[in-house]
């Protein structure tokens, strides 16, 4: 593949992968906590919906965008009311919040279908998209793009230098040990749910403000399960979710690319290629022993009176 | 200090469970149906049509318990590794897989008469069923890979192979090129079950609970699986090895929902297309787990989920109401009857404040 | 027993709230019920059919009901039976995987007049119908042949059934008749709505070098990528303008009423009998949306003056010679494909660079 197509394949893996690489670090720090949400696909739905409605009649971008993430925090406490609240399961409360959240927000969404919408654009950013090679593909993105490189340094260095990561880490290692500590393990359960919603939230608006500026049914198109996969992918580690999101947009785009020059190979199998990568990557990480476990406690709830 | 106060229940709720099951049912389609009433719709008429559309009739519990076939068929498949704690996610795949299966042999040996054809389409889509389950199984024993990614894309992997051989190979030469193979003959259909619009299929479900439950309740190695689903280290101990458990219920699974794709397409579509994938798969984990793994109800679930569902088209039919509402609808069912179960295991108390000098 | 009871209360209620409605005046004749494939929030395929459903619901004696997001499996067996079980004396099946069960279901309600889109299956009170959209696709390759200067075309398409192989051919041929040396490049999205990878599909062929882009799914998402990248589009569908005003040069555009009033008419009067409707530019089914400003006058004159040739009979898209991308004569010179040749399309003609399935 020439040079000139690799550059823009590049930029093209870290825009595609950033709505992922959102959705995935908000799994993650829910998962970190001892909460399985599979309901990442209606959270996302949501978060790219009310995004999108509310930048349109406010006019405001970034609050549209915040927005997004709060509504997505609304849907995600309706799992902490279940499987906190109620000792509800934990795999089955995610996917009904999937069939609502998808169909909550197809409903309320009909509307706005085929309206056109605000949002960001892309913004080369000053002497850093000047380097050579890594600034065209780094630095020409948009600012929501910018932001997410920010993200996973800060989660990473939240779980391993604040009190409050630590604490969240522990209830979701476990919770029996942290209650008799004192920690307040339903409410740091809680502050996991909440804050990973925010950020999956956060993805499904990329989706709808940066990455493609409409709204239709069914927008996110299966993207939350990927980043429930790259979750696992990831080893509930912050930069390798960055590597499996990217890769995983990279590998899309790449075989669009090979379509796009000419190819004989049939689009169905090319489409597997993401899908097949991922497995492959992960069983040679495993394999090579950088793998690592799931919190211990994950999708156990935490019973009261314990 | 609280005022309420939760104790578990020493025994689990017997038939109140039914009251609290109704409870949930009876809020949740207050919720819709307050939303219905906010876009005019009217709230009775809409429950009444969806009871009808769903439950009210022959035709509509024919059509709901054909609808419920292929669910309760993958949700009896996934149960078995959920009771060993094995997040297997991959019956969207194996259903594919077994309808691959079943339509190769069709293909193979399309000019068999069903005595011959019918058994071995149902082994070769058990078989491609069990393979594509036994592929995570065999990373997850031997190599550590978490079964969650890798069953989730398998499915995705075996729904792109479906679509490579139908748009492919296995495309119907007389089908002016749409993705779909030939229709199957006569001798590849399952036969409707008298003057109904049921299928034998529904007989598969019976006699392979029964089954189930003999295997599991009646065997040694039945006993182990419950067993060492309850705790790991139980299962260090057993007569066999955890990893032969894993595969054993993990084949299982993949064959029972080989055989949804395998009654699905035979019965039902009468061919191999890509539109035979509606998502059963998934639903099926929900319905595995709405019943607490029991085959009951479990069966109960599928059919009544299933009945929600076609009843949502009717309420769609009638009252123009939009098909995303038939999932809102879904959601919250879902979500409330799991609040719910909270009081099959323990009970509410009021408590005055001081009544308990240390407070909690 | 006591669920007798309370059922019978539910049907008092639901009949006390039913005498509330007003009673329209005309008695209505014709119940016509609708099956979509996606939800008519898709902006596409399904929306356009609801726009001809609503068009034939303001006519007078006529009811109209429909069914969205449909799998075209097993399910639609069901709502098709439903909709025949309910009163509707006339059902529009409108994707093309609905055929097998609006044959089984047919079969059961003589009475019932079925119209598939797009099937082949016919029978006594089963019809078909479907559009020749490859005549507007192959006025939109004008118009895309004309204004590329890099000679490379882009052509994001969904999946390769002859539907979608069909409009691509025809597409070419037309940018063909303006500029010999165009080539035209397909990726599939194997979607029909994702607008992100649809997007995302079209970038990846602006960067191999097209200039203008064509697209075959239900999402503007190739429209959004062509506007962001400042070149040129061809919409689908519907007029797709307004995702890309700076992009959009026109767009094969469907118009559902006009087969669907004509049926509707012919079952009134008892007139209609089982046939395979196949309208195009002559009827009106089919359409160019609007040229975009950047669309100069001559272009859009000699584009205008092919549709009125096309629209007449004159001449056709899939005249020979045509040969395929081996270079082999498919269609020998001087001959018309047929109906039945145009139909099970499944080979791309020569200049289109991608693989057929």
């Amino acid at each position: 593949m020439p040079i000139e197509l690799i550059i823009p394949l590049l930029a093209a893996a870290v825009q595609s992968g950033t709505p992922i690489l959102y959705a995935t670090l908000g799994e993650m720090i829910t998962e970190k906590s001892g909460v399985l949400n599979l309901g990442v696909e209606g959270m996302m739905m949501i978060g790219a919906l009310s995004a999108f409605w509310i930048s349109l009649a406010t006019g405001n971008p970034w609050l549209g965008f915040l927005m997004g993430g709060v509504c997505a925090a609304m849907l995600a406490a309706m799992h902490g009311l279940v499987c906190l609240g109620f000792q509800g399961n934990q795999v089955v409360s995610g996917l009904a919040l999937t069939i609502f959240g998808v169909g909550l927000a197809n409903y309320l969404g009909t509307p706005l279908v085929g309206t056109q919408g605000i949002g960001f654009s892309k913004v080369s950013l000053p002497v850093l998209a000047d380097i050579p090679v890594l600034g065209a593909i780094l630095f020409h993105q948009d600012v929501l793009v910018y932001l997410s490189f920010a993200l996973p340094v800060l989660i990473w260095a939240f779980f391993r230098y604040t009190r409050l990561g630590l604490h969240l880490r522990s209830v979701g290692e476990n919770p029996v040990a942290a209650a008799t500590a004192g920690l307040n393990v339903i409410g740091l359960r809680w502050l996991g749910v909440l804050l990973g919603g925010f950020l999956v939230g956060l993805g499904g608006a990329y989706l709808s403000l940066a990455y493609i500026h409409l709204w239709t049914n069914g927008l996110t198109a299966g993207r939350g399960w990927i980043a429930v996969a790259l979750v696992i992918f990831a080893f509930w580690r912050p930069g390798r979710a960055v590597f499996g999101a990217y890769l995983f947009g990279g590998v899309m785009a790449f075989q669009l690319r090979l379509q796009a020059m000419g190819t004989d190979i049939p689009a169905s199998i090319l489409m597997m290629l993401p899908y097949a990568l991922t497995i492959l990557v992960l069983i040679a990480s495993t394999m090579t022993g950088r793998g690592g476990e799931a919190p211990a406690a994950l999708a156990v709830n935490m019973e009261p009176e314990e | 200090m609280r005022l309420i106060r939760v104790t578990k229940r020493t025994e689990p709720l017997g038939w109140g469970s039914v009251l609290v099951f109704c409870a949930a049912l009876g809020l949740s389609l207050s919720l819709a149906c307050a939303a219905l009433a906010v876009q005019g719709v009217a709230p009775l008429r809409a429950l009444a049509l969806l009871w009808e559309g769903g439950f009210g009739s022959v035709w509509s519990l024919e059509d709901s318990l054909r609808k419920a076939i292929p669910i309760y068929l993958c949700a009896l498949g996934v149960s078995f590794t959920f009771r060993m704690q094995i997040w297997n996610i991959g019956a969207e795949g194996q259903f594919a897989l077994g309808a691959i299966g079943a339509a190769w042999a069709v293909l193979t040996f399309p000019h068999l008469s069903a005595v011959a054809l019918l058994p071995l389409m149902m082994l070769s889509a058990g078989a491609a069923g069990a393979f594509w389950a036994l592929i995570p199984a065999l990373t997850k024993v031997r190599l550590g890979v978490n079964e969650i990614i890798s069953t989730l894309m398998l499915n995705y992997i075996g729904i792109l192979l479906l679509n490579y051989l139908v748009y492919g190979p296995w495309r119907d030469p007389g089908g002016r090129g749409f993705p779909m193979t030939m229709e199957y003959p006569a001798a590849a259909q399952i036969g409707m079950l008298g003057g109904t619009r049921l299928h034998w299929g529904l007989v598969l479900c019976v006699v392979l609970s029964v089954l189930a439950w003999l295997f599991l309740n009646k065997t040694r190695l039945g006993y182990e699986i419950r067993a060492s689903g309850e705790s790991l280290r139980t299962a260090r101990y057993a007569f066999m090895p955890y990893g032969f458990l894993v595969f054993l219920v993990m084949g299982i699974c993949g064959m029972l929902a080989g055989w949804a794709g395998f009654v699905e397409t035979s019965a039902v579509a009468h061919r191999l297309q890509p539109s035979i994938l509606v998502g059963y798969g998934y639903t099926a984990i929900v319905v595995a787990w709405v019943a607490r793994l029991k085959i009951g109800p479990m069966a109960l679930a599928a059919f009544l989920l299933a009945g929600l569902r076609v009843g949502v088209e009717v309420l769609q039919l009638e009252l123009r109401v939009p098909a995303a509402f038939g999932h809102i609808l879904e959601g919250l069912v879902l979500l409330t009857v799991l609040a719910g179960q909270f009081f099959h295991y323990y009970r509410l108390r009021l408590e005055w404040p001081g009544q308990r000098a240390e407070g909690r | 027993m006591k669920r007798g009871v309370l059922s019978m209360l539910v049907a008092g209620l639901a009949v006390l709230a039913l005498m509330m409605v007003p009673v329209a005046v005309a008695a209505k004749e014709i119940k016509a019920g609708f099956i979509y494939v996606s939800p008519v929030g898709d902006a596409g395929w399904s929306r356009a059919h609801d726009d001809g459903r609503r068009a034939i619901e303001a006519l007078d004696g006529v009811e109209t009901t429909f069914v969205e997001s449909v799998s075209e499996g097993p399910d639609s067996e069901r709502v098709l039976l439903n909709m025949a079980r309910r009163g509707h004396n006339l059902i529009f099946a409108t994707s093309f995987g609905f055929m097998d069960s609006v044959i089984k279901v047919a079969a059961q309600f003589p009475d019932v007049v079925f119209m598939h889109c797009s099937g082949y299956k016919l029978a006594e009170n089963v019809g078909t119908y479907f559009g020749r959209m490859y005549q507007p696709r192959y006025l939109s390759g004008m118009v895309a042949g004309a204004m590329t200067e890099s000679n490379i075309l882009g052509y994001v398409a969904a999946f390769p059934i002859p539907e979608v192989i069909r409009g691509i051919n025809a597409f070419t041929l037309g940018a063909q008749a303006v500029n010999p040396d165009v080539q035209v490049r397909v990726v599939w999205s194997s979607t029909w709505y994702d607008p992100a990878l649809e997007k995302e599909a079209a970038n990846s062929l602006l960067d191999v070098g097209a200039d203008v882009i064509a697209m075959h799914q239900d999402s503007p998402g190739p429209q959004v990528a062509a506007q962001e990248r400042g070149v040129y589009s061809i919409g689908y569908n519907t007029d797709m303008s307004a995702f890309a005003p700076d992009a959009h040069l026109t767009a094969p555009i469907w118009n559902w009423s006009v087969v669907y009033k004509d049926v509707v008419q012919q079952v009134k009067d008892g007139t209609w009998a089982s046939e395979s409707i196949w309208w195009g530019l002559d009827r009106e089914l089919v359409g160019l949306a609007p040229f975009g400003p950047m669309v100069p006058q001559d272009i859009q004159e000699a584009v205008l003056a092919k549709k009125e040739e096309i629209r007449s009979g004159e001449t056709d898209v899939f005249i020979g010679p045509v040969l395929d991308q081996q270079g082999e004569v498919r269609i020998p010179e001087g001959v018309r494909a047929t109906d039945e040749e145009m139909l099970a399309m499944d080979w791309f003609v020569q200049g289109v660079v991608g693989a057929t399935r």
